[in-house]
């Protein structure tokens, strides 16, 4: 079946999802490798790819086992003359930063998109580190689109640069734009694909040693001052003024310049500010900045998180001599989270010295929740539920990132502490050194081979204690079960191979390793009692597809489910203590929804007397 | 800026029941009838049985985004979450909400309270100038297929006279957007929509 991504014509206008508009303008680009790691809210990208079935054929895509082998991947091919793009969300770039920081000096003539997908206001994160700060620290030139058309037109700009330059471009996008639709203009796909750049051997360019590294920087900073020419006179840097010429002025980047223009429009006062947009916003084009403001009076700065933009700024009015009054993060616009309409409409309003009632609203109150929840059959619960049984409160769980991470929430309660992918085992055996307690490490596949390998390898290097228990689903379940080495061979067709979990942990040398099934909870519980006796280095590997995985991708339906056959204490334990999401309760009594039921049977195991399976009817 | 009707409409649901699918779809209908169209998705952990927001806001806004007392128009496709989204309406706006109840799980096993459907009009018809609450769940079946149920919603907010185009429009774009074995069930589906608003 034709797709408008893969085969539309120049001219066609198509409403995208600002991560389709990404992949469609990497293909007017000519990309030739995708290379990825998965992560909300980035992930559309590369499975778009996917779902394309351009691989093999348009372009080669990839899903490596982690950030920086993704980022070094897609530099390899860059420097063997692709058009390469690495896609990931912002805290992936903190793994992916190594190769990057170097890449930019030993440059890439194929050329170098890097997508990092920041969350500002947490939606799916940990953290809401502005990754524009990558874009002054390594030397990247940016581009942070605000639309769904933008996204495109920027993907394809940035390769242009990046090809002319010869330099890592970063396309920085935040989650409202990632995630909006939008319509979306398109451009011509390239009649050809054959424009690989030709290597040239040159290790005094290639092999940044210190003597050549030296005479590299001195490049990446002449390749920086043709970036900001770009910048100047980028189609993506536009400037508003109105008739009246007004004295006041607002310099906005990203999705901050949408809320800007809404809410002057809404407030009919975009008659009394100049606006600057800003769309490739490093290196900060400073003459056009500058000319912006020589008339200017006052300027209000507005961007999400760091007032990066905002120093920069004023860092040119100060350069130049400007006695224009610059101002920007306050009590209004604050680093925290995003900016909103009602955000902007408030700065402007002060800014302008209008009026402005702050309508109050409060969230509807006394309504039940509805939090994410690890769901029915979820494999992952039957261990939390194992291990709070063998260790209850004497032992410490180290977690780590992925659906498992609800395990936090009661009554399982089994996430102590967190970092980042892969530090349930380094941090949890760090943790071990200091406490006199058993630690429980829980980690997922994906996340094991993406940085949980090492971790194990540094504990049993160092004689250090920890449990380890590899929470294996068969899928990259938190993202939307994109692909990772431990699914199974069907899964992965031909052009990726099944890597075996329990090979590779007895491969690193560990001896005391266990494998169960997740749903066999008499044997999760043995496992665990015999390795709350021993010391060093354990690790338990806990099969079960993801629920959800098995029924939309293996074809596994319930023909099975629970039902209650007896009411009372113990049953009553067992919804308290395993608290499946199928269970319910009305007037005192307890019974199990059928249309939630996976029939995983880990309640008949919890309370005999209490479930039975009977067939699905 | 266009001279176009200015909506901003939110959208909730619980994860899994297709309010997503519903925003892209309306978003295509506007762009078919040449309204200007901009939608924005949370996705990701709201996903594992959690609320799903999404937002459409038509004639020229560039913000993917809504906030609190700023949507013309509520699309709920649960009650309980219609009530939890109702903040985001401006005083006088209007809702179109599935009846269908969703319990959550603390709801499920009795250690929190579902307001009755009573308690939902009220609290609604307090900020809203119209509201409609639709079986959608029933409606959909009897069209088909239970999920035909989002689009007896869509249908009338179609009908309302609400938006910058009709349901005749978005007749159109069923027949062109959806796939063919799903056709005949959302099409009837629209005319349950469009009925209930004949008769409201």
């Amino acid at each position: 079946m034709s797709n408008p991504l893969l085969q539309g014509k120049g001219d066609e206008c198509h409403l995208l999802l600002g991560n389709e508009a990404i992949v469609r303008g990497a293909l007017e680009a000519g990309v030739h490798v995708v290379t990825c790691y998965p992560g909300t809210p980035s992930s559309e990208v590369p499975d778009t790819f996917r779902r394309l079935g351009g691989n093999g054929k348009q372009y080669t895509l990839q899903y490596s086992v982690n950030e920086k082998v993704a980022m070094e991947v897609a530099c390899g091919a860059s420097l063997a003359g692709a058009k390469a793009l690495v896609t990931m969300k912002h805290v992936g770039l903190n793994v992916a930063a190594d190769p990057l920081f170097t890449a930019t000096y030993t440059g890439l003539p194929g050329g170098l998109v890097v997508l990092s997908a920041d969350d500002p206001g947490f939606h799916s994160s940990q953290n809401e580190q502005d990754n524009r700060n990558y874009a002054r620290a390594a030397s990247l030139p940016c581009f942070e689109p605000s639309s769904a058309q933008e996204a495109k037109d920027m993907t394809k700009e940035a390769f242009r640069v990046a090809r002319e330059l010869e330099q890592p471009v970063l396309l920085r996008t935040t989650t409202r734009v990632n995630h909006m639709r939008g319509a979306v203009r398109f451009g011509d796909l390239p009649a050809s694909r054959d424009d690989l750049v030709e290597f040239k051997r040159n290790p005094l360019r290639h092999v940044p040693v210190p003597a050549v590294a030296k005479v590299r920087h001195k490049v990446l900073e002449e390749n920086m001052a043709r970036a900001q020419e770009i910048a100047e006179t980028s189609p993506f840097n536009v400037s508003h003024v109105p008739a009246a010429k007004p004295k006041l002025g607002v310099i906005a980047s990203g999705i901050s310049r949408s809320y800007v223009l809404d809410a002057l429009e809404e407030k009919g006062w975009s008659d009394r500010v100049c606006v600057l947009e800003l769309g490739m916003t490093w290196p900060l084009p400073e003459r056009l900045i500058a000319g912006f403001m020589g008339d200017l009076e006052r300027v209000l700065v507005v961007e999400e998180n760091d007032p990066l933009l905002e120093n920069g700024v004023r860092a040119i009015a100060q350069k130049k001599g400007l006695g224009v009054r610059i101002e920007g993060k306050g009590a209004i616009l604050t680093i925290q989270g995003e900016n909103s309409t009602p955000r902007l409409v408030q700065a402007l309003a002060a800014f302008l010295g209008e009026p402005c009632e702050e309508a109050v609203i409060e969230p509807a109150a006394n309504l039940p929740k509805r939090p994410p929840n690890l769901c029915a059959g979820c494999s992952h619960r039957a261990v939390f539920y194992a291990a709070r049984k063998i260790f209850g409160d004497d032992a410490i769980y180290s977690s780590d990132i992925g659906c498992y991470t609800l395990g936090m929430l009661p009554p399982l309660k089994c996430a102590d502490f967190l970092f980042c992918m892969g530090s349930s085992i380094s941090a949890g055996s760090g943790f071990a050194m200091v406490a006199k307690k058993p630690v429980v490490g829980f980690i997922g596949d994906s996340t094991f081979f993406h940085s949980g390998m090492t971790g194990l390898a540094n504990a049993l290097f160092n004689e250090m204690d920890i449990i380890v228990v590899v929470l294996d689903n068969g899928t990259t379940a938190m993202t939307g079960h994109q692909p990772n080495p431990g699914m199974i061979q069907e899964q992965l067709g031909d052009v990726m191979r099944h890597l075996d979990i329990e090979s590779i942990v007895r491969g690193i040398g560990v001896t005391q390793v266990r494998k169960v099934s997740s749903f066999n909870l008499r044997a999760v519980e043995k496992a665990l009692e015999e390795f709350r006796d021993m010391s060093g280095v354990r690790v338990l590997i806990a099969e079960e597809p993801c629920a959800l995985y098995a029924r939309r991708s293996l074809g596994k339906g319930a023909s099975r489910v629970a039902e209650v056959i007896a009411q009372g204490e113990e049953t009553k334990k067992c919804v308290d203590s395993f608290a499946c999401p199928a269970f319910c309760c009305q007037n005192g009594e307890y019974s199990v929804d059928k249309t939630l039921c996976t029939g995983c049977g880990v309640c008949l195991q919890v309370a005999p007397k209490s479930f039975r399976l009977v067939k699905r009817g | 800026m266009s001279a176009q009707k200015r909506l901003r409409i939110y959208f909730t649901g619980v994860g899994g029941q297709g309010s997503l699918t519903a925003t892209a779809l309306l978003a295509r209908t506007a762009l078919y009838a040449g309204v200007d169209v901009v939608a924005g998705e949370v996705h990701g952990m709201a996903q594992r049985g959690g609320v799903v927001e999404s937002v459409l806001l038509l004639g020229g806004w560039r913000s993917p985004k809504l906030e609190y007392g700023e949507a013309d128009i509520i699309l709920g496709f649960e009650p309980l979450e219609t009530l939890r989204g109702l903040p985001y309406l401006r005083k006088g706006g209007v809702v179109f909400s599935s009846s269908d109840a969703m319990p959550p799980v603390s709801v499920a096993l009795g250690v929190e309270s579902y307001p009755s459907m009573d308690e939902i009009r009220e609290r609604v018809g307090a900020v809203a100038s119209q509201s409609h609450f639709l079986p959608c769940r029933e409606l959909g079946m009897k069209a088909g297929a239970v999920q035909a149920g989002n689009t007896v919603l869509l249908a009338a907010l179609c009908a309302s006279n609400l938006l910058p185009f009709g349901v005749d429009v978005f007749e159109k774009a069923l027949q062109i957007f959806l796939p063919e074995k799903i056709k005949a069930a959302n099409l009837k589906a629209l005319e349950f929509g469009q009925d209930y608003i004949a008769n409201a």
